[in-house]
């Protein structure tokens, strides 16, 4: 009599484990019809959790917010996300899951190869855009890619923005500069780009310096970068270390060349340790900063965390970036919903494309073009020691 | 082995499952396995396509660690050798049918050329070599912009056959399980050869291999050569199922994880190796699922509970190695034997 217990005890614990999973996955498939799904693979756990947490927190809060407002047109966002820890094979079944379960018109991925996976598959189905934390420029692609789009300039752009601001900056005294950056893609692909400006601006390149992204022995590099002696050094690819290392060592060298980098190696963490060291500390920024309070939208954001989160103290650009793309989706949606289209990935795409003028709200300081499936935009900020805070040092650059 | 199995010829001693149950238990599985596509949802076959080129892997590794006892911390970036080079013929318009085996046959030459230390050094020694082989490898995926598109990766145009296009997941299912099949089948066969006994006997002690007759020489290569053949297959077909990779796929934690899988499922077995790779790709699946339901019940406690399916797994994989160190595949074989002898022994 045990052993048959037993046996149905171990037959009801396989049948549980075989399909337990998939139970609750079909449980949370109940869908409300009329509502627009935005689905997302966000890294909360895992090495990008940092970013993913406030990649989550801004997309689920956009939804929110927009909902409490009357929602699009009428119509609810409902938000689904998933932990994809930052690991392809995960976010890809994410993507397939979402997709079978809850037929979402948007999706919010974490990576530049996720984009790379699903695009295929998103394309091959019809029916869902999708954007990104990545400002790689592969993925700014209306060709190859042509369910995506960047909320924000890639990195070339962004280092194209940076070059001609230097230029414009110094004038005639062209600046030696030194590019020092990770060997990975957030590290590698704004350089090129980069480059290629300075060299038509005339602004000379005395150094590069690849490094891996964590774990560097700085000491020979700041010995190259003593040799080239740079006024200006550009870093890449970074999210803090090895950024103070750098700048401690080269002041012990006696050097103390302007600091920039662009995008997310100047969100807070970083401006405030590089802050610390006393760095004269500059870049280029897609978006306003969360403490900036002439943006509408920004203010929106502070006033929904203030009463929904009052522990987030402050807005990261990841939070603001995920935000930004849920508005792109929702101005997507209602554009297709204005004209009876229903949400297919060409008449998506056209809408996308058409907004060519489009208001952030002040998350970008001019009205975005979006028809390249990127914001070539931005904005140079500096460090202010005396508010410990990055604050405006030029008006928005287009390229 | 179970009771009332008897052998009368050579032929039914050869066969693979002897006995009627296990053929007819074989031919469900594998109905059910074939039949998936037409019942199972777009994730199930996701994930099911995940772990047959995860197994074909991992059978790959439990040849050259599990059977030859020679440790290889390169099977990760064997995989991508086998991923790029099927990228890289494939835009040349290189059928698949012959991408998958030169991307194999290119990668088990590597494996060769990276199991030559192992006729010096083995044990910890070997794997810091292999390591310094997967350094390479992967430095090169990074670099070789031209055949391998460098960090920013590659697109690979889907496989083909006399016009049918291999795409979506309910096509490459087939592909890969009719290849994570045949390769189970193979590696079975392979371990009951003279091949698979010299692995052995090598692993177990390499110099009284050698006085028997086994030629350390041959039988090591062949051991890397094979696990890395496997290992390109199998790279081949993760390009198919993604149709673009890029080289941060093929870090170091993808060698680990083929271990940890060997480890788990039970060295040397082909069963071990699939519940291996079943076990490392569903068990995170199914606690980060866990996590999540959990965490919309409890969404305080919900930043608490996501992390902690990284540490229950974890957990998991030590509490094998401590309790059930022949892993996955000597419990199975536990519960099976108590299952044919109930009710006479339980």
């Amino acid at each position: 009599m045990a052993s048959i217990l037993r046996r149905k005890l171990v037959q009801s614990i396989g049948a549980a484990a075989t399909l337990g999973p998939f139970a609750i996955g079909s449980s949370q498939a109940q869908a409300h019809k009329g509502d627009i799904v935005i689905g997302a693979a966000q890294p909360i756990t895992g090495v990008f959790s940092f970013a993913g947490v406030a990649m989550n927190m801004g997309l689920n809060d956009y939804c929110a917010w927009r909902n409490s407002k009357g929602g699009v047109m009428g119509r609810k966002l409902r938000y689904v996300s998933e932990d994809s820890g930052f690991k392809l094979d995960q976010s890809v079944a994410i993507f397939k899951k979402i997709m079978a379960a809850e037929k979402p018109s948007f999706f919010y991925g974490e990576s530049t190869q996720w984009v790379k996976a699903i695009t295929q598959d998103a394309v091959a189905a019809g029916t869902v855009m999708t954007s990104s934390t990545s400002l790689a420029s592969v993925v700014a692609d209306p060709v190859n890619v042509p369910q995506h789009f960047v909320p924000g300039p890639t990195y070339p752009r962004l280092h194209e923005i940076l070059m001609e601001y230097i230029a414009k900056t110094y004038g005639a005294n062209k600046p030696r500069i030194a590019y020092v950056y990770a060997d990975t893609e957030f590290g590698r692909d704004g350089i090129p780009g980069g480059k290629a400006r300075a060299q038509k601006l005339g602004l000379p390149i005395v150094e590069e310096i690849v490094t891996k992204q964590a774990g560097i022995d700085v000491a020979p590099e700041v010995a190259k970068l003593r040799r080239a002696r740079p006024d200006i050094i550009i870093f890449q690819g970074y999210i803090l270390a090895p950024m103070p290392e750098f700048v401690r060592q080269l002041g012990e060298a006696g050097l103390k060349p302007q600091i920039m980098g662009t995008a997310w190696g100047l969100d807070r963490p970083a401006y405030d340790a590089l802050g610390k060291l006393g760095v004269n500390l500059a870049g280029a920024s897609m978006y306003r900063y969360g403490h900036e309070t002439d943006s509408d939208m920004i203010n929106q954001m502070r006033e929904y965390l203030a009463k929904n989160r009052p522990d987030v103290k402050s807005i990261s650009p990841f939070f603001i970036s995920s935000w930004l793309s849920g508005m792109v989706f929702a101005a997507v949606a209602e554009s297709c919903i204005k004209a009876n289209k229903p949400l297919t990935l060409p008449h998506m795409k056209a809408a996308l494309e058409s907004m060519k003028q489009w208001d952030s709200g002040g998350i970008f300081g001019q009205l975005a073009d979006l028809s390249g499936h990127q914001v070539p935009l931005g904005r140079i900020y500096a460090y202010d020691p005396a508010k410990q805070a990055m604050e405006p040092a030029s008006g928005w650059i287009k390229v | 082995m179970r009771t009332g199995v008897f052998h009368e010829t050579f032929a039914a001693e050869e066969r693979l499952w002897d006995s009627a149950t296990q053929r007819r238990w074989m031919a469900a599985f594998a109905l059910a396995l074939f039949t998936l596509p037409l019942w199972g949802s777009d994730y199930m076959l996701a994930m099911a396509c995940i772990v047959g080129i995860h197994t074909i892997a991992t059978l790959g590794l439990n040849i050259t660690t599990g059977n030859a006892g020679l440790i290889s911390l390169a099977h990760g970036a064997f995989l991508g050798v086998g991923c790029y080079t099927v990228a890289w013929l494939g835009k040349l318009g290189v059928p698949f049918y012959l991408t998958l085996p030169a991307a194999g046959l290119l990668t088990a030459a590597l494996g060769v050329l990276v199991g030559l230390p192992s006729l010096r050094v083995k044990g910890i020694y070997l794997a810091v070599a292999t390591l310094a082989a997967h350094f390479i490898l992967t430095f090169v995926f990074r670099e070789w912009e031209p055949v391998t598109g460098g960090v920013p990766g590659t697109n690979i145009p889907r496989a083909q056959l006399l016009g049918f296009t291999f795409i979506g997941d309910r096509r490459n299912f087939y592909l890969i399980f009719v290849i994570a099949f045949a390769a189970a089948i193979a590696t079975r066969n392979l371990a009951r050869t003279h091949i698979g006994r010299a692995f052995v006997a090598v692993r177990e002690r390499d110099f009284s291999a050698e006085i028997l007759g086994v030629r350390l020489l041959t039988t090591k290569l062949l051991a890397f050569g094979l696990g890395a053949f496997y290992a390109g297959v199998a790279g081949g077909l993760l390009g198919y199922f993604y149709g673009a990779i890029t080289p941060e796929y093929f870090v170091l934690t993808l060698s680990v994880f083929y271990l940890a899988a060997i480890i788990v499922g039970g060295l040397g077995t082909v069963l071990g190796s699939i519940l291996g790779a079943l076990f490392m790709t569903f068990v995170p699946e199914v606690l980060r699922l866990v996590a999540h339901a959990s965490s919309q019940w409890f969404p305080g406690v919900a930043g608490l509970l996501l992390p902690m399916g990284q540490v229950v797994f974890g957990a998991l994989i030590i509490g094998f190695l401590v309790f059930e160190p022949h892993g996955l595949a000597a419990i199975w074989a536990r519960v099976r034997r108590a299952f044919h002898l109930w009710p006479f022994k339980t």
